[in-house]
């Protein structure tokens, strides 16, 4: 499960939801990072899709992904499209879960995690829906 | 001309070269069979404006308008060529920006130049490659025999929106909608992330890749048509402000508006004008299936999918990366300069920024790289950059580049790209005089 951080307003630029991706969504809402996987070829889709983009099977299922991963590559962006202007600058990076499942995200907080550092997605609940994001993983205590 | 007293290297490459081509012409004969495959495109003639601020305010009492604009370089260009406006079977069109209130743009186009064609007229869109999909648009109207002349022209102007506003739309080209938009992740975060990344494994530094930056200047300070031409040093790069960490202002392109008209022929129309021109000697594409990034983890700083171009269009040419005199490369910022050229084994990987600092890629050098002054300098009208890459090819290989011409130039080398490299469209190019 992943922590789930309170944020106050809406989110700048809320995505669509679809009757096949709403489950996504609303499993955010309660922490859980969820998506697709192929019962046939046993590769993950990410975004969730309704058949898998490996092998074009339609036989998907859903299951939860642990949200820990690393940092593959990360920016600073000072220069932001007029919707994102009062969040610059603003960093967002790409991830690499533990399952082998790449994704693109926010990073959270001012703690900023070194290239190939471990990081965790968090969900942000906002007052209109859910976002993620991801923050360094916290040393784990010895 | 510009055989400046070559070495009997360089002439003994140029004859090696010219046997190999024999046994290896693009579609010349080589599959043998249909008619089709025998032919072969050249570019006879070019026009362009300056690449800069064009567009005028939507409120402006008196406007600067495409179309006008683009009429004149239709009528430069053909004249350029050499051949009559009956010649012309097709018209390719790079698809205007949203910004441009003329709606169907190509057959408006037609008739504000009153060109009936027999073979098509189209305006073709496909983000960055926009321009290079509507060059080969009209070269296939040659290669199928529909047209023996087709124009592959365009007009993209955007500078009167601003910035924050233009990457309200541009965000959702280069990202997912709904899983990446949301974080407001702009085109040219990504390519902050390539350098990022390309930092991180091989020890480079933002200077070796800002170096690329000053080394475009350079060139661009020679080239008319370049939107920034002042020369600028290293300090002044490093000292602009962040744009998308690591790279400042003078790292990622400007916003920019231009215009460009290409003439395109049947190689023996372009013979028989018996002017230099230039011979499309071969192309290779590739799509990896994925925008931006997939949810398969991947390399994303080799750039597969230039690597995959690369290749097919060097054997396609019957050449090898070594037998290229210059490449006009697709490269928004700097890294992507560095990362292109490295996946298109003009330099070994990992080594391309630091061949930016040493000279290698600078007029002069070993192969000089973006001799028009780059996306960063010579600007940025994105759906019709790659137009002015076959610009600068063309003029280097008609031998009338002027002060930055690359002596002996023969075999270029253009790429353009969509999203981060995603997909690659490589041409070979050569000179014949």
């Amino acid at each position: 499960m992943l922590a789930i951080i309170p944020v106050v307003g809406p989110r700048l630029y809320p995505p669509r939801v679809t009757a096949f991706t709403r489950r996504f969504w609303d499993g955010l809402l309660e922490g859980r990072f969820t998506t697709t996987r192929c019962d046939d070829c046993g590769k993950w889709s990410f975004p969730p899709k309704p058949f898998c983009p490996h092998c074009w099977s339609r036989n998907v299922a859903w299951a939860d992904l642990s949200g820990r991963g690393r940092l593959y590559a990360a920016t600073t962006i000072h220069a932001a499209p007029a919707v994102f202007r009062g969040d610059a600058p603003y960093r967002v990076g790409i991830v690499d879960l533990e399952e082998g499942v790449r994704l693109a995200t926010r990073l959270w907080g001012d703690a900023a995690a070194p290239l190939d550092g471990a990081v965790r997605l968090v969900a942000l609940r906002h007052a209109d829906g859910a976002l993620f994001a991801a923050r360094p993983e916290p040393a784990s205590p010895s | 001309m510009f055989f400046n007293g070559p070495s009997i290297d360089k002439y003994i490459r140029r004859k090696d070269r010219q046997a190999r081509f024999r046994g290896h012409g693009h579609g010349r004969g080589a599959r043998g069979g249909a008619s089709d495959m025998t032919r072969t495109v050249a570019i006879i003639g070019a026009a362009a404006v300056p690449v800069g601020k064009w567009q005028t305010p939507a409120g402006a009492e008196e406007q600067v308008l495409e179309h006008e604009l683009l009429a004149g370089l239709v009528l430069d260009a053909v004249a350029d060529a050499g051949v009559d406006r009956g010649d012309i079977g097709s018209l390719a069109f790079s698809q205007c920006r949203p910004y441009t209130a003329q709606k169907y743009f190509a057959t408006f186009m037609a008739h504000y130049l009153r060109l009936p064609c027999s073979g098509t007229v189209s305006e073709i869109l496909g983000n960055g490659m926009t321009a290079g999909l509507a060059f080969e648009q009209a070269a296939n109207d040659i290669l199928l025999g529909r047209s023996k002349v087709a124009l592959a022209l365009g007009v993209n102007f955007e500078t009167a929106t601003s910035a924050a506003e233009h990457m309200m739309s541009s965000m959702r080209a280069v990202g997912d909608v709904d899983f990446q938009v949301p974080f407001g992740i702009t085109p040219i975060a990504w390519y902050a992330m390539d350098a990022a990344r390309y930092i991180h494994e091989f020890g480079s530094s933002r200077e070796a890749l800002a170096s690329v930056a000053v080394k475009n200047r350079a060139h661009a300070a020679l080239n008319p048509l370049a939107q920034f031409r002042k020369p600028i040093t290293l300090a002044d790069v490093l000292a602009q402000p962040m744009i998308v960490e690591p790279l400042g202002l003078f790292e990622v392109p400007p916003r920019s508006d231009g215009a460009v008209c290409l003439v395109l022929a049947e190689e023996d129309v372009a013979r028989g004008l018996g002017r230099p021109y230039v011979r499309v000697r071969a192309r290779g594409f590739f799509h990896e299936g994925a925008h931006q990034i997939s949810e398969v983890p991947n390399d994303m700083i080799a750039l597969a999918s230039a690597q995959t171009a690369g290749r097919a269009a060097f054997a396609a040419a019957g050449v090898t990366p070594a037998d290229i005199d210059f490449a006009e490369l697709y490269a928004p910022c700097t890294i992507v300069e560095v990362l292109v050229s490295e996946a298109l084994g003009l330099v070994p990987r990992g080594a391309g920024a630091r061949a930016a600092v040493e000279g290698e890629t600078s007029l002069g050098g070993r192969i000089p790289i973006c001799t028009s002054g780059g996306l960063q300098s010579r600007g940025h009208p994105a759906y019709v950059t790659p137009f002015y890459s076959f610009v600068e090819a063309m003029e280097q290989l008609r031998g009338r580049a002027g002060p930055r011409q690359v002596a002996n130039a023969e075999l270029a080398l253009t790429s353009a790209e969509l999203g981060n490299y995603n997909a690659a469209l490589v041409h070979v190019l050569e000179a014949v005089r």
